[in-house]
């Protein structure tokens, strides 16, 4: 086949790959070995693998916002343009200055920065950035991903992870009795072990076996996924499976690079496969040291001959397989076996039994040589590639998340899947490894290495049993071994036999560290799907939004609602703008866009009776065409929201509660509906987005609405039905802001005409548009109270200057609670105003102390200015705070550095007695 | 990519019908009036649709429907706050599965199937119409969002 060849480049080096080559199998076909650096001696490193479960050759692809680093050389296709850099070198890879940490590894020991950064904070920050640059991974990518992530809800019979005969054959029998199936592979092609180990499988060649069984997957209804890892799995059967649609770095066709799907299955197969171990050996990072089934993989999936003077060192009968791979690709092969001789078998292979690798030669190039005891006896054999197999580790670690437990296999020297707690099952060589011996470590244990990609030694492992930590768990913290990407894929099981040998236990007797998902790294961009920039959260528009846009305001995001905060003019600041606005609602008028506020209709022959239960003030009362200011507790009795109770007819109210509180409340009310008073005769209807609000307020709003309505505008805490530019609308007359003021309320469809109206009769009487600034000022100046802030639900209605107009008849919710004899105690915090003795500005959310230094006695919960006549206030909690009015304390901010005196008032203090809200 | 077609058709004239008390009388006389019964759990028939236990979302004759309900439950306005949005073509379902945890795949989501569901976050109310359509009700300030949602996933569907 003369497909044409791809272009791509690594560090700058222009090159070619064959199609379906990973990066890691080309550099090896082009005679390139030294591929990375290590994470903190910086020692030179090859290719290890040829799968997920490398840790050495971790490359950088991509640029800008598609750059993506810690890639792993053999789990990327190359494609046309790749631009792969290695990492965690300078000046180049083959002249890395950091490669001198390795000469001073002895300085630089498991524990080294405990031991070693000791001092206050700041100190450490100095550090930082030498060991930083000295240490590490690929720097993480600074500019914004241009690509999608897709995120995708599936449901299926049968979800079956690995695509191993195993895999294929559970996948073939859920097809057959009728199940729908998902296939998933993490590598590009299906039944990578069979491009690997080429077999006939029921008579046919493997591969055509395995799309036989996939086509039968797809044509029953099911799908099968490659370049997909299962990265986690969760109660019933959730399993979160990460797509790559194409390859990091690459630029996609349809702006998608990845897709995170959530999959809930009937049943989870694992098929999961095992990872190969390495042996423990002086050097045994060379490059030019490699897994025995990856060699075997680069050889006869990929036509790569990484080497030519090859020792396969075994444990196990597999290493076998690679020798035979190699030798028919014309390489001289020499194997270490660490088992005695079987009687009566030939291998056709030149064999040293009892033998087992010490020490591996070589540099930067690649290794040269290998030592190794034969039979007791040390001898050294001359190579350019060692393929190593210390057994197989099976991948249980999605079994172990869904709650498994797990066995000990002695003939494989392995942990393999017990008893499962979900439908979850294991099959292949997962669940049956094949047999193999424990070597263990040999030769220098500084430069032994168990987990690659920490650079974590045998030695290190010694110096923490030796310093006492013996629990694997502290020790994995201690070293670093089996962190981060790596998750210890191919380093755990050495640790572990270290341990063990030390502690004189037994591997299991050693214990394991918890399977936490990943096991294989998931983008950021994945777990974040669309929700990124400014749409990280939900954006919620009100009716009057473009409205609001076309007059560029400076926006607010409260809650999720994008909200007016001000509508500079020239170049006007925030402050500026919002004090001009709440200026011009004291003395003349302005208008507000209030339709974010909670609304219910409340409707029903048991309106009145229901109504009473949520709010503490009376309703019954309440004649048709009259409102109230009202507000709620909870059944502990402690105040949770605020609003307005409207009659609009014989047996139908409308409650407004806040904004911030809308979805609580429409929640509280059902519960109060459907379990508090389940058998009243009483519908409440959420009708928050019906309707569109607009506030009016200042001392010319009667004569703005008169105009509008061409009637005389209804008294305060009225209602009125009315009409503006044709629309109906509700007219309450009512304020947030202490002056005589309206909300008219209408159908959201009529958003925009209802506004122009007003607008253009409040303009031309002089007034203005005032946002969230203004409102903060105006309401207070006056003392009313916002939900979080100064409602937030730790004060009775008594601690927030509202007992008297509790209804004193009781049966609201709450009230019972009210007797609890904390509730007498006079030192609870409670509702008051603060004004600054100097004019300073009170930070809020500052603490109230009565010196610097003193125990917090409260908190400042909203700061504003007297608008009019300027000097800061605020309002806060106070311990005892109703009885201390008139007493000098300090507002006091540590972080930011800020204390104010102050003195405590009454939290009104504008207009107390109410008389601006008259005509 | 999968063809998937997304038309805003904007806020329409909807009201909420509440039952209390005793529903079964009212819901005979309504039953009576429509010409079939409130539909059930999951359901929706003509201009009824079920939303909740004692609730539906319900358009056209309001008058008829007034008279039925007498004082066995309320009709209240809330077309103002939803915005409709019809989702066409042979991947009207593929794109429902995007940013949600609902099998609409499954054929049991067959025409007249009603479903209240998360979808990126909002809180979305299905009606299949056929199966070829499907109708979302959405709350009106989330509706810019959730088309922005939408419009761009069905940029990257699965085949």
């Amino acid at each position: 086949m003369n497909a044409p060849l791809i272009n791509f480049t690594f560090d700058g080096r222009a090159l070619t790959a064959k199609p379906g080559q990973t990066l890691a199998a080309a550099l090896l076909d082009q005679g390139i070995r030294l591929v990375g650096r290590s994470f903190k001696y910086h020692r030179p490193r090859g290719i290890l693998s040829a799968g997920i479960e490398e840790p050495n050759a971790l490359v950088t692809v991509g640029s800008g916002g598609r750059e993506e680093p810690n890639t792993r050389a053999t789990d990327l296709y190359v494609y046309e343009g790749l631009n792969a850099r290695s990492q965690n070198r300078w000046p180049s890879l083959s002249s890395d200055v950091g490669g001198v940490l390795s000469l001073v590894s002895k300085a630089l020991p498991a524990g080294f920065y405990y031991k070693t950064f000791f001092g206050p904070p700041k100190l450490w920050l100095f550090y930082e950035q030498f060991i930083r640059r000295a240490a590490g991974l690929g720097p993480a990518p600074t500019k914004a991903d241009p690509d999608h992530y897709a995120q995708r809800a599936a449901f299926c019979d049968v979800l079956v992870v690995g695509s191993g005969p195993a895999g294929l054959i559970a996948a073939r029998d859920a097809v057959r009795a009728g199940k729908k199936v998902f296939l998933v592979e993490q590598d590009a092609e299906l039944a990578p072990s069979l491009l690997r180990d080429p077999a006939e499988i029921e008579g046919k060649p493997g591969r055509t076996w395995a799309g036989e069984i996939a086509t039968a997957v797809r044509t029953s209804g099911g799908r099968v996924l490659t370049r997909t890892s299962a990265s986690g799995l969760w109660d019933d059967q959730f399993v979160c499976l990460s797509e790559k649609l194409i390859e990091p770095g690459q630029i996609p066709a349809n702006g998608f690079s990845q897709r995170y799907w959530h999959v809930r299955a009937g049943e989870v197969v694992l098929a999961t496969g095992a990872i190969e171990r390495p042996l423990t050996f002086a050097n045994n990072d060379l490059p030019g040291v490699m897994l025995s089934q990856a060699v075997r993989t680069y050889v006869t999936r990929f036509g790569v001959l990484p080497g030519k003077r090859v020792v396969v060192a075994t444990t196990n009968d597999d290493g076998y397989l690679t020798a035979r791979a190699l030798m028919a690709a014309g390489a001289e092969v020499v194997v270490l076996d660490s088992r005695p001789a079987p009687a009566g078998h030939s291998s056709g292979v030149e064999v040293h039994n009892l033998a087992a690798p010490v020490m591996a030669r070589g540099g930067k190039r690649g290794v040269k040589a290998l030592v190794a005891t034969v039979d007791g006896a040390e001898r050294s054999f001359a190579c350019d590639l060692v393929a190593m197999s210390g057994g197989f580790t099976p991948v249980v670690h999605l079994h172990m998340q869904a709650g498994g437990k797990l066995d000990w296999d002695q003939a494989a020297q392995a942990f393999v899947p017990g008893e499962t707690r979900q439908n979850v099952r294991t099959v292949g060589l997962a669940a049956e490894p094949q047999p193999a011996e424990t070597v263990g470590a040999a030769g220098n244990p500084k430069a032994a290495f168990v987990d690659f990609q920490n650079d974590v030694t045998v030695s290190d492992l010694d110096l923490a049993w030796r310093e006492g930590y013996r629990s694997v768990e502290h020790l994995k913290r201690y070293t670093t071994l089996g962190m981060a990407t790596d998750q210890g894929k191919t380093g755990n099981m050495a640790a572990l036999d270290r341990i063990a040998r030390r502690e004189g236990i037994t591997i299991p007797e050693a214990g394991l560290t918890t399977f936490r998902p990943p096991f294989t790294p998931v983008s950021m961009g994945a777990l974040a799907g669309l929700a990124t920039g400014e749409h990280a959260q939900p954006t919620r528009h009100p009716a009057l939004y473009d409205l609001h846009a076309a007059r560029n305001p400076i926006w607010l995001n409260a809650g999720y609602w994008k909200r007016p905060r001000a509508y500079p003019q020239g170049a006007e600041t925030l402050a500026q703008a919002g004090l001009r606005e709440a200026r011009t609602v004291r003395t003349a008028v302005g208008m507000c866009d209030v339709s974010t506020l909670a609304k219910f209709e409340v409707q029903g022959p048991d309106a009145v009776q229901f109504l009473e239960r949520v709010c503490q003030t009376t309703v019954g009362k309440l004649a048709l065409g009259r409102g109230r200011y009202t507000f709620m507790a909870r059944e502990d009795g402690l105040v949770f929201d605020d609003g307005t109770v409207w009659r609009l007819g014989d047996q139908r109210y409308l409650l407004t509660s806040s904004t911030g509180g809308a979805s609580r409340m429409a929640t509280w009310l059902s519960y109060v509906r459907g379990h508090l008073c389940a058998d009243l005769k009483v519908s409440v209807t959420c009708v928050q987005e019906h309707y569109a609000a607009i506030a009016v307020a200042g001392p010319k709003s009667a004569q703005v609405m008169a105009a509008l309505t061409r009637s005389e505008a209804p008294r305060h805490m009225s209602v009125v039905e009315s009409t503006i530019a044709g629309a109906p609308v509700l007219l309450m007359a009512a304020s947030f802001s202490g002056e005589r003021a309206f909300e008219v309320h209408f159908d959201a469809s009529q958003a925009e005409a209802v506004w122009q109206a007003i607008e253009a009769e409040v303009l031309a009487t002089g007034g203005t548009l005032y946002g969230i600034e203004a409102m903060e000022l105006l309401r207070i100046e006056k003392g009313h109270l916002v939900v979080g802030p100064d409602i937030d639900g730790r004060l009775t209605a008594e601690e927030l200057g509202l007992g008297r107009m509790v209804n004193k008849a009781g049966g609201w919710i709450g009230q019972s609670c009210l007797s609890r004899p904390d509730f007498a105690d006079k030192q609870r915090k409670q509702l008051i105003g603060l004004e600054a003795i100097d004019g300073k500005a009170i930070p809020e959310g500052s603490m109230l102390v009565r010196f610097v230094g003193a125990e917090a006695e409260g908190h400042v919960t909203a700061s504003g200015l007297r608008v009019l006549e300027g000097g800061s206030i605020a309002l806060a909690h106070l311990k005892g705070g109703q009885a201390r009015h008139g007493e000098e304390i300090y507002a006091h901010s540590p972080t930011r550095r800020q204390t104010v005196k102050v003195r405590v008032t009454s939290p009104h203090f504008y207009d107390p007695a109410g008389e601006r809200y008259r005509d | 990519m999968t063809e998937v077609s997304i038309v805003e058709l904007g806020r329409g004239a909807l009201h909420q019908l509440e039952l209390w008390g005793d529903p079964a009388p009212t819901a005979t006389r309504i039953a009576k009036a429509l010409g079939h019964a409130l539909p059930p759990a999951g359901r929706a028939e003509g201009d009824v649709l079920r939303l909740s236990p004692t609730s539906w979302l319900v358009s056209g004759d309001m008058a008829t429907l007034a008279k039925a309900l007498g004082d066995g439950g309320s009709l209240t306005p809330v077309g103002g706050g939803l915005v409709q949005i019809r989702l066409s073509g042979p991947g009207w379902r593929s794109l429902l599965m995007e940013g949600s945890l609902f099998d609409a795949e499954s054929a049991d989501f067959a025409a007249d199937c009603v479903a209240t569901v998360l979808i990126d976050h909002v809180t979305v109310t299905l009606r299949v119409e056929s199966e070829a359509s499907c109708l979302a009700y959405v709350p009106a300030s989330l509706a810019d969002d959730l088309l922005r949602f939408w419009q761009i996933s069905a940029g990257g569907l699965p085949l």
